[in-house]
């Protein structure tokens, strides 16, 4: 019996190795992924060099038209050129997508760390609110926060969603710190009078970013995801405000008409980059894993 | 006796936090309400606020509490809260509890089935997925698992509709049920299917993923080899051994994941126009009917807390590993 038959025998399935568990293949770079998720960002970016139309340029003569030569992907049912609108619409879902992320992870990371490093009682408190926090479905609480808010714009939409959604990186960065607080380069560092911030920059945040990043970049995907909807349901960006979610809201309208190109190229687009960004933060994560 | 007491101190104190979790959420959604840019005068009375005078409108505003500094203006709604009255909705001018009885049966069938069915079915596919590992029927949902769980669920829904109601006219696309046949469970049904599908599409693919990924570690434990050279069969082992030891740490994910699957629920029953709390959350939101939003927000939050707690209780009942250190994988859950 050679050594690969001896183990066969272990494991659910025939001719499955147990020992081979222990190393895990690494994922293969996602290539594409990256690709599709470059391209989409430089057309956003460089929004105006695409641009076949003003985005904001409403051509009632041609409403609902089909896709053509003239217009790529079809106008919407305000005339809008649907092309245009994909990259420069784009700019903005990205944008807030990258924005509620920023704050959302900041506040983590601050929130996480003082739980990590604060004594016993007020850690287990800090917990509780995390876990209470994280309980309420987030879409209620930033529907409430965008009432509380008033306005709409990039800016407040990106605020509600980034003050929702930090609770599950809190809780690994306490979880990391706890494990970090007692290391002996974080007590020197302590008695040579550093602050709590100081800390928090040099010694541990360079020791939990990685296993907070791939909930960072799942994070920039389910920000891009509730903007979308919430733009959708008519509580986040409104109309003018030209974004794949926002896009998608006339989407009722056109469902009437039978207007397929409405509904289905804004929302291809958004399904890619998520799609994408899944796909990188896999890879990230079995490139991280200790 | 000793060990009974040790009971009772242990629910008495689970019943505390959760107690105090309520408590903490109402003052929360209480505060947040009342910093609401809307005028509550415009709730009670309507249009009529536009003809008053302004005294007339500091005598309602006195007459209301509405001037009391704000810790007095809570005592007051949770006094009223604790006897269940918890104020008129404004647009449809009943008490919110009223309005919120007539619909959350509504809700109840939709999110407590599509809750049923995703944890079935997720246990069903990973146990498939597992029995198939690394060949090619587990690698084909691991993928398109992947794939749906990155279309959000309000275009999902959008989608369907396009296909299924404006193109093929074969499903009904909104409402529960039709006019006129409200309780004729053959037309209810019809009108569950689509946002059904949209639910279980939504969270499926995720709990069957890690439900297979734990009974993949399961699978290579030592004592699995011992129950190999005893001589049981792969279903033996698989189902006896294997789903049991991992059935406690999936029972507190499908409790953890309650907000998720509810959430889940509010963007579809909106899309579909589905007569339920979550279209009322929405329409509260909209039309700033506080009173309503607040009752929502706290009985989307009490539930959640039970739930969450009742997955403790459970876990820890059945296995003695988790007593010790109360980590649930909340964080798992957060990631979607």
């Amino acid at each position: 019996m050679t050594e690969k038959e001896l183990f066969s025998v272990v494991g659910i399935r025939d001719g499955q190795a147990a020992v081979s568990s222990g190393k895990k293949a690494r994922k293969a770079m996602p290539y594409l992924s990256l690709f599709l998720l470059a391209v989409i960002l430089l057309g956003c970016l460089f929004a105006e060099l695409i641009m076949t139309r003003d985005p904001s340029y409403l051509d009632l003569a041609n409403s609902t038209q089909g896709p053509s030569t003239e217009f790529l992907f079809g106008t919407d049912t305000l005339g809008r050129d649907i092309f245009s609108c994909i990259w420069y619409g784009g700019r903005i879902s990205l944008l807030i997508g990258f924005l509620a992320t920023l704050l959302s992870t900041l506040i983590a990371v601050v929130y996480g760390s003082l739980s990590g490093v604060a004594p016993a009682w007020l850690d287990a408190l800090l917990m509780r609110l995390d876990e209470i926090f994280l309980s309420v479905p987030s879409l209620l609480v930033v529907i409430f926060v965008q009432a509380a808010l008033g306005k709409n714009g990039i800016w407040s939409v990106s605020v509600a969603i980034g003050i929702t959604t930090w609770c599950g990186i809190a809780k690994v960065v306490r979880t990391e710190v706890r494990q970090l607080r007692d290391s002996g380069y974080v007590v020197a560092a302590k008695l040579m009078g550093g602050g709590f911030f100081h800390i928090l920059h040099r010694h541990l945040a360079p020791n939990f970013i990685s296993s907070i990043l791939f909930m960072v970049v799942m994070n920039v995907r389910s920000a891009i995801v509730m903007e979308s909807t919430l733009s959708f349901m008519g509580m986040g960006l409104p109309l003018e405000t030209v974004s794949w979610g926002s896009m998608l809201s006339l989407a009722e309208n056109a469902m009437l008409t039978g207007a397929w190109w409405i509904i289905l190229i804004p929302g291809l687009f958004l399904v890619t980059v998520l799609m994408c960004l899944t796909n990188l933060g896999g890879w990230l994560q079995s490139r991280l894993r200790r | 006796m000793r060990r009974k007491t040790r009971k009772m101190v242990y629910y008495l104190k689970k019943t505390l936090v959760f107690l105090l979790s309520v408590w903490i959420l109402s003052v929360a959604v209480f505060i947040l309400a009342r910093l609401t840019p809307a005028d509550p005068l415009q709730s009670y009375y309507g249009e009529r606020v536009e003809k008053m005078s302004r005294e007339e409108k500091e005598l309602a505003r006195g007459k209301l509490g509405l001037n009391d500094p704000i810790h007095v203006q809570y005592a007051r709604w949770a006094a009223h809260a604790l006897r269940g009255d918890f104020g008129i909705s404004y647009k449809y001018r009943q008490n919110v509890t009223e309005v919120i009885r007539l619909r959350i049966g509504n809700t109840m069938l939709l999110g407590g089935l599509g809750f049923v069915l995703t944890f079935a079915g997720a246990m069903g596919l990973g146990l498939l997925c597992v029995w198939f590992e690394g060949r090619w029927i587990d690698r084909i949902f691991c993928k398109l698992g992947t794939l749906v769980s990155c279309i959000p669920e309000f275009w999902l829904s959008l989608v369907l509709i396009l296909i299924f109601c404006v193109t093929l006219h074969w499903l009904p696309g909104s409402g529960a049920y039709s006019v006129g046949s409200a309780h004729d469970p053959a037309d209810r049904a019809l009108h569950l299917i689509l946002p059904m599908v949209v639910v279980l599409s939504g969270h499926l693919w995720y709990y069957a993923y890690m439900i297979r990924n734990r009974l993949l570690e399961e699978v290579r434990a030592d004592y699995v080899l011992l129950a190999r050279a005893k001589g049981l069969t792969r279903g033996q082992i698989l189902f006896r051994h294997c789903l049991r030891n991992s059935l406690p740490s999936y029972i507190s994910l499908m409790a953890v994941s309650v907000p998720h699957v509810l959430g889940g629920t509010y963007v579809v029953e909106t899309v579909f126009a589905y007569p339920g709390i979550g279209t009322l959350a929405y329409e509260s939101a909209r039309y700033a009917d506080y009173n309503m939003l607040m009752v929502l927000c706290l009985l989307t939050g009490v539930t959640v807390i039970f739930c969450s707690m009742i997955g403790q209780i459970v876990s820890e009942r059945m296995d003695p590993r988790v007593r010790g250190g109360e980590e649930l994988e909340t964080s798992e859950v957060a990631r979607i």
